[in-house]
């Protein structure tokens, strides 16, 4: 291969001082340490994704490994111009939720939780960047407030819950074009508030 | 901004959002996702709202993923890197780099897969500990360098395949699936499917899989067939 040999003496410890994204480059070299790493930073909030998604621990790890195991096979597929590993990963793991949801069927239960794991599997906020992400999350969360209710509805629905708008349609007994129209003007007040001065421009 | 006038200049403009959060049918995303080649547009709407849903996941509540989840990923992450190590330069990822977006021609996925068809076999037993009874996942794992993989999980004599990189079955065909007994001629079941445009596809194999030694895919005559009529693309073997 032409760009050398792994380098697979590389030390967690090594590996662990590098960015995701200097990760990624091993992990198209098949550096399963790096992936490793990859894998610790980001397990978490794809298991939160899957879980919130789904409804169902099993199920969520499923779709997890699932994610995981896609990102490793296409890692070189990873575009850094395009965003954050972590955006990356949780795109892959919502991508396949979605088709865990609209495949089983497992709606229909999923309101039922297996085990209420919510409160105990709490993680701890053990490092600067979780902090840093948690400021962005009541970032955004303090803009979804702010959003008209039947905006943040149909957002969660179509996000979280895996419908479709003709779904979502049907539930909310609305026109389709109602439903999508939310969609566009609550994704648009949640860009404004997020961004405010980019928004501007 | 002003939608109205954006509206006016592309039809599709307000597919956009329902787009990004993927809430439009699969069939609607396939042609939206042709039209967003060739317009600037909604090329940009996308790109603008793509970061708004990208932040979405932030306001979950974080939950920790349990330590055997990683532990059966790393398995398989380890074996395949093990696997191309061991196929050599030809195989390795720089490859895949290559591999454009859309799958390969079926041809050389065949031939890649007869030819050398690292075919790794992983079987766990996990979950004992765990407070949910976890499925056996039985990874087979089709290590071509055509980047095609299969994964059989299987739980209580019932198995799902999941197949990923493969490309679309030759015009007028479709895939079935195949179960074969140790010593056994592949059995035809009515599990006939197709893929996503990614490549993709996740199947129920029908009946119960006690006994089986390896699932097999084949490309078939549309409806199926009752006997394999061209190579197995997937030849995935279950520990006995």
């Amino acid at each position: 291969m032409s760009r050398g040999k792994p380098d697979l003496e590389r030390s967690p410890a090594k590996l662990r001082a590098l960015a995701d994204e200097e990760l990624m480059e091993l992990v198209c070299r098949n550096h399963a340490n790096a992936f490793e790493i990859v894998l610790e930073r980001h397990v978490d909030a794809a298991f939160s994704l899957a879980y919130r998604m789904v409804g169902r621990r099993a199920l969520a790890e499923d779709v997890v490994q699932e994610a995981l195991l896609s990102l490793w096979r296409t890692g070189a597929r990873y575009d850094r111009s395009r965003g954050s590993v972590r955006n990356w990963v949780l795109g892959i793991t919502h991508h396949r939720a979605v088709d865990a949801l609209r495949r089983d069927g497992v709606r229909t239960s999923k309101d039922v939780s297996d085990d209420g794991l919510g409160e105990r599997l709490e993680a701890a906020e053990r490092t600067d960047r979780e902090v840093l992400r948690r400021d962005e999350a009541n970032e955004v969360r303090v803009a979804l407030d702010g959003l008209p209710s039947e905006q943040v509805q149909v957002i969660e629905l179509a996000y979280f819950g895996g419908f479709t708008h003709t779904e979502i349609a049907g539930m909310l007994e609305l026109p389709v074009g109602t439903v999508k129209g939310r969609m566009r003007l609550g994704l648009e007040k949640l860009r404004t508030r997020m961004h405010p001065r980019e928004a501007l421009t | 901004m002003n939608w109205d006038i954006r509206d006016d200049e592309c039809s599709e403009f307000g597919q956009a959002a329902a787009y990004v959060l993927r809430a439009l049918e699969s069939h609607e995303a396939d042609s939206y996702e042709e039209h967003l080649h060739g317009c600037p547009l909604c090329t940009a709407e996308v790109s603008r709202l793509q970061p708004v849903v990208d932040a979405l996941p932030s306001t979950l509540p974080h939950l920790s993923a349990a330590t055997e989840l990683s532990a059966r990923v790393m398995a398989s992450v380890r074996s395949e890197a093990q696997l191309l190590r061991a196929a050599g330069a030809s195989a390795d990822r720089p490859e895949r780099e290559r591999v454009p977006r859309r799958p390969r021609r079926p041809e050389f996925l065949v031939a890649a897969v007869a030819l050398g068809v690292g075919l790794l076999i992983g079987a766990m037993a996990i979950g004992t500990g765990s407070k949910v009874a976890s499925p056996r996942v039985t990874s087979a794992i089709a290590s071509a360098p055509a980047g095609a993989h299969a994964i059989v999980h299987e739980s209580a004599g019932r198995a799902e395949l999941v197949v990923t990189g493969i490309a679309q079955p030759p015009a007028g065909k479709i895939y079935e699936v195949w179960l074969a007994h140790a010593g056994g001629a592949p059995r035809a079941t009515n599990a006939l499917f197709g893929v996503t445009r990614g490549g993709n596809a996740s199947v129920s194999v029908p009946g119960n899989i006690a006994g089986v030694h390896q699932v097999l895919v084949t490309a078939e005559p549309l409806g199926g067939s009752t006997h394999p009529t061209s190579t197995p693309i997937i030849v995935a073997t279950l520990p006995s």
